[in-house]
């Protein structure tokens, strides 16, 4: 088992794939963290020495990720709502924000779109 | 990488849309008139918090009261478009 930023993983996992579960870091930001730390992109968990995972725990920990990430995306909708905006009242509505048709299918905005948005 | 969406909707050199509005600064203990604008694109200004605007939406004009957190807005934000449809029920 390693342990990230409070989480226990399996060894047997990709760190690409470790990363990424966590809000926050997508495919860019994980390639260019695997870059910095000299890590192969098909490495696992379990070929990284303790130092390496100290230094990935420490970059993670500076870096706005998980809640604080998603406090600050709950507190924008929120600045809109409490504003006025069309964009805050759209999101309160759960419809799309940026002009889309609505006659058809809105699922993302219908899943997504809320001023307590989840992620 | 791709900078941030923000930049992508209009361009640097153009700067914000900077609409001659006919802004009349109200001496203290005066009350000026709201400012009637159909100008939605006007981008709202630091020197615009304080002051009542009327914003056309197309058909009526709405009252917004600007403040400091409006500033970088479009005033067209804050007059609503669209009115939610409402289903009436018809007689017999």
């Amino acid at each position: 088992m390693v342990f990230i930023l409070g989480t226990n993983f399996n060894e047997a996992r990709l760190v690409r794939k470790t990363l990424q579960s966590f809000y926050g870091v997508g495919p860019q930001v994980c390639a260019r963290l695997l870059a910095r730390l000299y890590i192969h992109p098909t490495a696992r968990l379990g070929s990284l020495n303790s130092q390496t995972v100290l230094d990935i725990t420490s970059i993670l920990s500076e870096m706005k990720i998980e809640n604080d990430l998603r406090r600050e995306l709950r507190e924008n909708i929120s600045r809109l709502k409490s504003m006025g905006t069309y964009r805050g009242k759209r999101h309160a509505m759960g419809l799309p924000v940026r002009g889309q048709n609505t006659r058809n299918q809105t699922n993302s905005a219908k899943k997504l779109n809320r001023v307590e948005r989840i992620g | 990488m791709r900078p941030t969406t923000a930049l992508f909707a209009r361009s640097v050199w153009k700067g914000p849309n900077i609409v001659p509005l006919p802004i009349v600064r109200p001496a203290p203990g005066q009350k000026t008139p709201p400012i009637r604008t159909k100008a939605r694109g006007a981008t709202i200004l630091p020197n615009f918090v304080g002051l009542k605007f009327q914003v056309h939406n197309g058909k009526i004009y709405h009252d917004v009261t600007i403040t400091e957190e409006m500033v970088g807005h479009k005033l067209g934000e804050f007059s609503p478009t669209r009115k939610a449809h409402r289903h009436i029920q018809t007689k017999n």
